[in-house]
């Protein structure tokens, strides 16, 4: 898992998303990507086609390890979209989508 | 699709580049239109930076060395649009045709002139085990410390070749979160190295002392550092559980939950092979780079500014961003002013000096070219259709003899990230298989889209006409 330090910038602003049903409140500067993996880390992640787990590589959009279901809709670089109040995000951690 | 808008110039990217190029178009008084993937701007290098959430004691002063660039740029006069993904890309005429997917909803533009500032990544360099959940990028560790002061929970072990793996290390060491230890993979040889080219090493003696520096603070703070590892593996069920690495001929193995790895940065291709733009193997940075002119040209009303160019660094982009500003206002007809002769030429002569020191740089991180051809056959190279070095191989013994052959035979390079992170790795297995060079191999046809969408997305209305 990634923790905030204490050393960052006060006072952080925060937005609440619903991850994977249950609501948590995040940095409003982070990715989706980042929150995941503030909030539960890499294990879990996602399921790749072929059945083994992957979660997030390189963070700038180019791997594309990162997919997640973002307000419905799957497969989202969740590198590239921020966190926004109210978003709902759900892991690709059991179910592998196309 | 709504209709065609139309730009006299577009920039892609807002990293150091391309926020650089932009600058120099408005101070002309034009009104670039920006395009970038991310939120905020700043590129990689100075991501978040508009409103750090980390200080410089923390970071170093390369990062908020470029406050004042990303200070400037978000006051300026330009039609900058973030989270904006140039999915297509095509000549019109004398000009480009870009299709634009803006936080869903397509738009089409024409632009009579385009300054690609697209940027590098980290190059995809695969080892058994790359693909565990717990194996992530330093650049990716890097990026959630810049988003939001975000720190492993359990000391990490950092892995690889190239400045930013002792960066990341030192950073980390500042925060309070030193990794558990650093295995550095950079050739052996490196001090042969430097011995060897003297007036090189005195061009880069501020890269190196820097780089000197970060070792010795770390090591001072008590972080093991093993030299010379030649060989690296991860394991794990679920994750990543134990790390296995090789040092001095002997292979060792010991627990951890996260392996931050950094071989290295090269350009990003995707836009410039879909352009079809020519490219050469450059033998010092070990990968493909543009052909491009004097100016920064790459084409008619095209140039190419900053690490999608050639790596340079972050100083250089810059630099390469106002020339290939120059360039663009000059290509308009108008006669340069005294000042931006002068500039231009001053910005010349700064780059010349800089990029004088890369071949150095080059030379201590240089990663073996042979890796990928002695990794088990069970290593994957295709992460995204999950394609191994054996099968590529198998291919290779069948008569695949191009990228694009290995792909049809194996879907290698076919998955989401459409070879990014595999190109490369296929163009160097076959060169080591077949005895080509990899200006002969080549690499695979790159065709839009160059990003995933929707047809949903394609269908969808214009961002701005439905915001009205």
């Amino acid at each position: 898992m990634f923790r905030r330090s204490e050393r960052a910038r006060q006072p952080g602003r925060c937005v609440a998303i619903r991850l994977d049903g249950e609501v948590v409140n995040v940095p409003d500067t982070l990715s989706v990507a980042a929150a995941v993996l503030h909030v539960h880390g890499w294990r879990g992640y996602r399921r790749h086609l072929d059945g083994t787990p992957r979660a997030p590589l390189c963070l700038m959009g180019v791997c594309q390890e990162c997919l997640i279901t973002i307000d419905g809709l799957p497969n989202r670089q969740g590198c590239l979209e921020p966190v926004r109040e109210g978003m709902v995000i759900e892991r690709q951690g059991d179910d592998p989508h196309g | 699709m709504a209709e065609r808008r139309h730009t006299d110039i577009a920039v892609i990217g807002a990293g150091p580049a391309g926020m650089a190029a932009a600058l120099t178009l408005s101070e002309a008084g034009l009104r670039p239109v920006v395009f970038d993937m991310n939120a905020t701007p700043g590129g990689q290098i100075y991501r978040q930076l508009a409103a750090p959430q980390v200080d410089a004691t923390l970071m170093g002063q390369e990062y908020i060395a470029g406050r004042s660039l990303v200070d400037a740029f978000v006051t300026a006069d330009i039609d900058y649009r973030p989270l904006s993904r140039v999915w297509w890309l095509d000549r019109d005429g004398e000009g480009y045709v870009l299709g634009v997917l803006q936080q869903g909803h397509s738009q089409q533009w024409h632009a009579d002139r385009l300054i690609l500032a697209s940027g590098a990544m980290e190059r995809g360099w695969p080892f058994p085990g790359w693909q565990l959940p717990g194996v992530m990028y330093a650049g990716a560790a890097q990026i959630l410390l810049k988003q939001a002061a975000l720190l492993p929970s359990a000391a990490p072990i950092l892995a690889g070749s190239g400045p930013l793996l002792y960066l990341l290390a030192w950073q980390y060491l500042q925060a309070g979160r030193p990794p558990a230890l650093v295995l550095d993979m950079a050739p052996a040889s490196r001090y042969r190295t430097l011995m060897r080219h003297p007036v090189r090493a005195w061009h880069g003696r501020s890269y190196l002392l820097k780089g000197m520096r970060l070792i010795a603070d770390l090591r001072r703070a008590g972080v093991a550092i093993r030299q010379g590892v030649s060989g690296l593996r991860a394991s794990g069920s679920d994750a990543l559980e134990r790390i296995h690495y090789r040092h001095a001929g002997t292979w060792r193995s010991l627990p951890g939950t996260l392996l931050l790895t950094h071989f290295g940065v090269v350009p990003e291709p995707q836009l410039m092979r879909s352009l079809q733009l020519r490219q050469h193997w450059q033998h010092e940075q070990q990968c493909f780079v543009p052909d491009r002119d004097a100016t920064l040209s790459a084409g008619t009303n095209l140039w190419i500014a900053g690490d999608g160019g050639g790596i340079g660094g972050a100083r250089n982009a810059e630099r390469e961003g106002h020339l290939a500003g120059f360039a663009a206002i000059a290509s308009l007809g108008r006669q340069p002013t005294k000042r931006r002769s002068a500039t231009t030429r001053r910005l010349l002569a700064a780059r010349r000096r800089d990029l004088a020191a890369r071949p150095l740089l080059d030379a201590l991180f240089r990663v073996p070219e042979g890796w990928l051809a002695e990794q088990p056959p069970e290593t994957l190279v295709c992460r995204c259709e999950a394609v191994t070095r054996g099968e590529l191989d198998e291919a290779i013994a069948q008569g695949g003899s191009g990228p694009n052959q290995l792909k049809a035979f194996t879907r290698c390079g076919m998955g989401p990230c459409q070879g990014r992170q595999c190109g490369e790795s296929v163009t160097r297995l076959l060169a080591s298989r077949t005895r080509r060079s990899p200006d002969d191999i080549g690499y695979y046809h790159i065709r839009p889209p160059v990003h995933s969408i929707t047809l949903g997305e394609l269908a969808a209305d214009d961002f701005d006409n439905t915001n009205n």
